[in-house]
């Protein structure tokens, strides 16, 4: 019943409520205008009786009293008869005191127990009955007739009922059409008013339906007239953004705020709502339908925006699960880069293309609670089939389909770090090249002497020359001590000479240094200049790679002397001419600085050095490259380089690296 | 005995310089730079003196100019590295002596040691440094010592004398000791470039292995050729003829 009641809808609800209050309000009037109507109109119609029945009464004492029977008769029928009243009087008799019919209107024989009917009490001047004659309803109306204080005889006056009940039923015919055509009325406004009341209801529903399926063409609610009046810039341009909406006129403050551009000021958005509430709650819903379907289309073109970079972008891109690093998603390029089909790429873990991935990403956020995303380069990944190469990475914490997720940004640098060691193999070979005349040089010292150790030998023996075992002695152990000699130098150019790799090893910084001065030394000493080692024996060791430390140490100590040779040209010149080179720690740092007398630099030439191709040398004497590939090695073992310098005072160059944790 | 002062920064090159001067029969002082050198070869005055030109400190062309300040007769051989030649003219236009290539040979030190013997015999002797003689149609000019810038006079006046007698093959025959500085080399290209225009046939011979490199370096060669027998020079010089 309930259920039944509810599913009926609005409109009908509103109908039938009106309708039915309508019926029972007329129905309760009906009633109780039928009941006043009927009521005075029996006491109005017996009130007439009794005043017919009194002017009989009246004037009839007379014959009564002398039993003038033909008057009482024709009194009585003119009464009767007298004009509507025919149609209301039944009949008339009189009786005497003796309750004997004196006369009466009835054509027939009189009813005898009508005599006895209807007799008047004592203490009433009149009495009312409802009598049956012949089966006709009557009312009897009885009057006495008086003589002075004696009754003398009775008048009754029928009164037919039919009559009233004719009036009666005229009544209330007349009463019902009326009520009826207010039925009808009613009917027809509540109709009216009920269809108007849901229409716009009815179409906020299907509308919000059409929403809800996704189609958000306006047009079923008349919108196309917001639509015309449309001139939003922002509405049609997605790439605009709402003035209102997303306050792109800055920010919003009481003490501010930018002026609206014209179309703002008319927005439809925000003009003011009229008409009924219904009317209120359809704009409304205009205006909500119209701002989802603009957040709508700019949600689908950024979405598009970014599902085509992480489709069609060049880099590879991976987004993967927090807890177990398994790959949720990732996107063609990574695929194509990391050699994997999709389904295979979705049941590998990312830990397999990059071991180390989960040990530098917990670390980095253990340490830095609060960053977002980390950055790692040179780092090496895995193709399928254990291929390994060269990326740098870009991670970020993010959500993905509700979970927490990681997308990981590679770029493959593995030929960039190619290009790299070539450059760096190509400045060490210029390096060695500048180098060639010193080691010749060098070379030919103990040559030298084994030549003409070996020289003396031979002709000792052809000329039978008396030998002492000493002089023997001395040649032997001399030529082969030169030939140690020859030996070292030749080891440690191919040592510095041989590509090295990326890796880093635990080192002594005081390695390179040694390396480097024991190609190096003897030239300096041949150019006059002083070396100076002041290096600490109890240094910790750094992550790094000897060669690669002595190409940046060669490139420092070569400069040094340029630089001294440039500020003393000639071998007259008094002046100090020195490298100092000091290994010690400072600030848990491990710290390297190379000191020279030379010519020093201006502030502006200090700025440039570490520019690719910037050099201060004469065309043909260097590429300009030294520096900034030694910037790159140092920058590669975390470390920094500082400079300070003088012109004409000399230059210091101050290298720092962390200390290894081992 | 001859003192000789050997002066060098290498130590194992010093011990085997005195071995083998020693064996030579020499009075043998060494230095290990430069200061030092000049300090003995004042005291000690010896007549030949090897320098080593790379040395820290002052090198072998200064301790070669101030041993020539102190005594231009003394005669000073180069130690040159393999290679460095210019370094080697820059040294004979000072006045050195000779010069020997590191690694140092026995045959070029001799040599070098006994072309310092000779013109210290020379100079001794006070011998004419070049002499000419005719045979039939050929000049042959003889050099002998030092050609410098003092022996260019001498040199031009020689080479007018052959041209007067319009002499078309001209052998130049250069002693076992001669040796020629830059000076020398300058005056004897400007001969050589006039014989060419003159078209005479000009053959130098005889010429120590290292001053033929230097010849080379200079262009000699492209106005003369080097040959280094003297027969066979001669024998090119009759072909020429016919």
């Amino acid at each position: 019943m309930m259920t039944s009641l509810r599913e009926i809808s609005l409109k009908n609800k509103i109908f039938f409520s009106t309708l039915a209050m309508v019926l029972f309000i007329s129905a309760a009037i009906a009633l109780l205008a039928r009941w006043i109507l009927i009521s005075s109109l029996v006491n109005e119609l017996t009130g007439r009786g009794i005043a017919i029945a009194q002017s009989i009464a009246d004037q009839g004492r007379g014959y009564v009293l002398t039993r003038d029977h033909p008057n009482l008769v024709s009194l009585i029928f003119d009464n009767a008869q007298l004009g509507e009243r025919r149609m209301l009087v039944e009949y008339i008799f009189i009786l005497d005191d003796e309750r004997n019919v004196l006369s009466h209107t009835f054509i027939r024989p009189f009813p005898e127990d009508l005599g006895s009917a209807n007799p008047i009490p004592a203490d009433k001047p009149y009495s009312v009955a409802r009598l049956s004659i012949d089966d006709a309803p009557v009312y009897d109306i009885a009057v006495p007739i008086w003589e002075g204080i004696y009754s003398i005889g009775t008048v009754h006056v029928g009164l037919k009922q039919k009559h009233i009940d004719q009036l009666i039923s005229k009544l209330r015919i007349t009463f019902l059409g009326f009520i009826f055509a207010i039925f009808i009325i009613i009917f027809l406004v509540s109709h009216k008013l009920s269809k108007y009341v849901t229409r716009s209801l009815t179409q906020l529903t299907k509308l919000a339906d059409d929403i809800t399926k996704g189609n958000l063409d306006l047009k079923p609610l008349g919108l196309e007239e917001a639509d015309k009046e449309e001139h939003c810039p922002a509405y049609y341009n997605m790439d605009l953004p709402c003035w209102y909406v997303d306050k792109t006129l800055g920010r919003v403050s009481q003490d501010y705020a930018p002026e609206k551009p014209s179309y703002c000021t008319d927005c439809v958005v925000k003009k003011k709502k009229s008409g009924d509430e219904v009317e209120q709650l359809a704009d409304s819903f205009k205006h909500m339908v119209r701002s989802i379907k603009l957040y709508r289309n700019r949600v689908r073109e950024s979405e598009e925006k970014y599902r085509s970079l992480f489709r069609s972008g060049p880099t590879p891109i991976f987004v993967l699960s927090t807890r177990t690093f398994r790959i949720l998603d990732a996107n063609p390029s990574a695929l194509v880069t990391y050699d994997y089909s999709r389904e295979e790429m979705l049941k590998t873990s990312f830990l397999e293309l990059a071991p180390e991935f989960k040990n530098r990403f917990n670390a980095y956020f253990l340490e830095n609670p609060g960053a977002e995303s980390f950055i790692y380069p040179k780092a090496m990944h895995f193709r399928k089939g254990e291929v390994p190469f060269y990326v740098n990475v870009v991670a970020c914490k993010t959500r993905y389909l509700d979970r927490e997720a990681i997308i990981v940004s590679t770029s493959d640098i593995t030929e960039m770090l190619e290009k790299d060691a070539q450059l760096i193999q190509a400045s060490k070979m210029t390096s060695l090249g500048q180098l060639s005349a010193g080691i010749a040089h060098e070379l030919n010292q103990p040559l030298n002497m084994i030549k003409m150790g070996s020289e003396f030998l031979d002709m000792a023996v052809n000329e039978k020359m008396p030998l002492s075992d000493d002089s023997l002695r001395e040649i032997s152990n001399e030529m082969s001590a030169q030939v140690d000699r020859a030996t070292e130098i030749i080891n440690h150019l191919r040592e510095f000479g041989r590509k090295s790799d990326f890796s880093k090893e635990p080192i002594d910084i005081n390695k390179p240094v040694r390396g480097v001065m024991s190609i190096m030394a003897h030239q300096l000493s041949l150019q006059n200049i002083v070396v100076t080692l002041d290096l600490d024996e109890n240094l910790p060791l750094v992550l790094a790679h000897v060669n690669r430390l002595e190409q940046v140490l060669f490139n420092l100590v070569t400069n040094a002397r340029d630089a001294i040779q440039e500020r003393f040209k000639t071998l007259e010149e008094e002046g100090l001419r020195e490298i100092a080179i000091q290994s010690y720690v400072e600030n848990d740092r491990v710290c390297l600085s190379v000191t020279d007398s030379g010519c020093g630099m201006s502030p502006s030439v200090a700025e440039k050095i570490f520019d690719p191709f910037y050099t201060t040398k004469q065309t043909g004497m260097g590429m300009g490259l030294g520096l900034s590939i030694s910037y790159g090695i140092i920058k590669d073992y975390d470390g920094t380089i500082d400079i300070k310098s003088e012109v004409g005072e000399g230059t210091t160059f101050l290298l720092s690296f962390p200390m290894a944790n081992v | 005995m001859r003192k000789i002062l050997v002066i060098d920064d290498e130590k194992p090159t010093l011990s085997m310089f005195r071995l083998f001067l020693n064996a030579y029969g020499f009075t043998v002082f060494t230095a290990e730079n430069g200061e030092e050198g000049l300090e003995v070869f004042r005291k000690e005055e010896p007549s030949v003196v090897i320098t080593d030109i790379k040395m820290p400190g002052m090198d072998g062309l200064e301790v070669l100019k101030r041993i020539k300040a102190i005594n231009p007769m003394a005669e000073v051989i180069i130690i040159t590295g393999h290679g460095d030649l210019d370094l080697a003219i820059r040294a004979l236009n000072m006045d050195a002596t000779d010069f020997i290539n590191k690694p140092i040979q026995k045959a070029s030190l001799d040599q070098a040691l006994r072309r310092a013997e000779e013109r210290l015999a020379m100079a001794e002797s006070d011998e004419k440094e070049i002499s000419w003689s005719q045979e039939n149609g050929m000049a042959c000019i003889d050099i002998r010592g030092n050609v410098n810038a003092a022996s260019e006079a001498l040199l031009v006046e020689t080479y007018e004398q052959i041209s007067a007698q319009n002499i078309p093959r001209i052998l130049l025959r250069f002693n076992e000791n001669a040796s020629i500085n830059g000076a020398g080399i300058a005056v004897l290209i400007q001969l050589l470039t006039e014989s060419k225009q003159r078209n005479q046939a000009v053959i130098l011979t005889g010429l120590a292995e290292n001053f033929r490199k230097v010849f080379e370096m200079v262009g000699v060669t492209k106005l003369a050729r080097i040959v280094q027998d003297e027969a066979d020079a001669r024998a090119v010089l009759d072909a020429v003829q016919t």
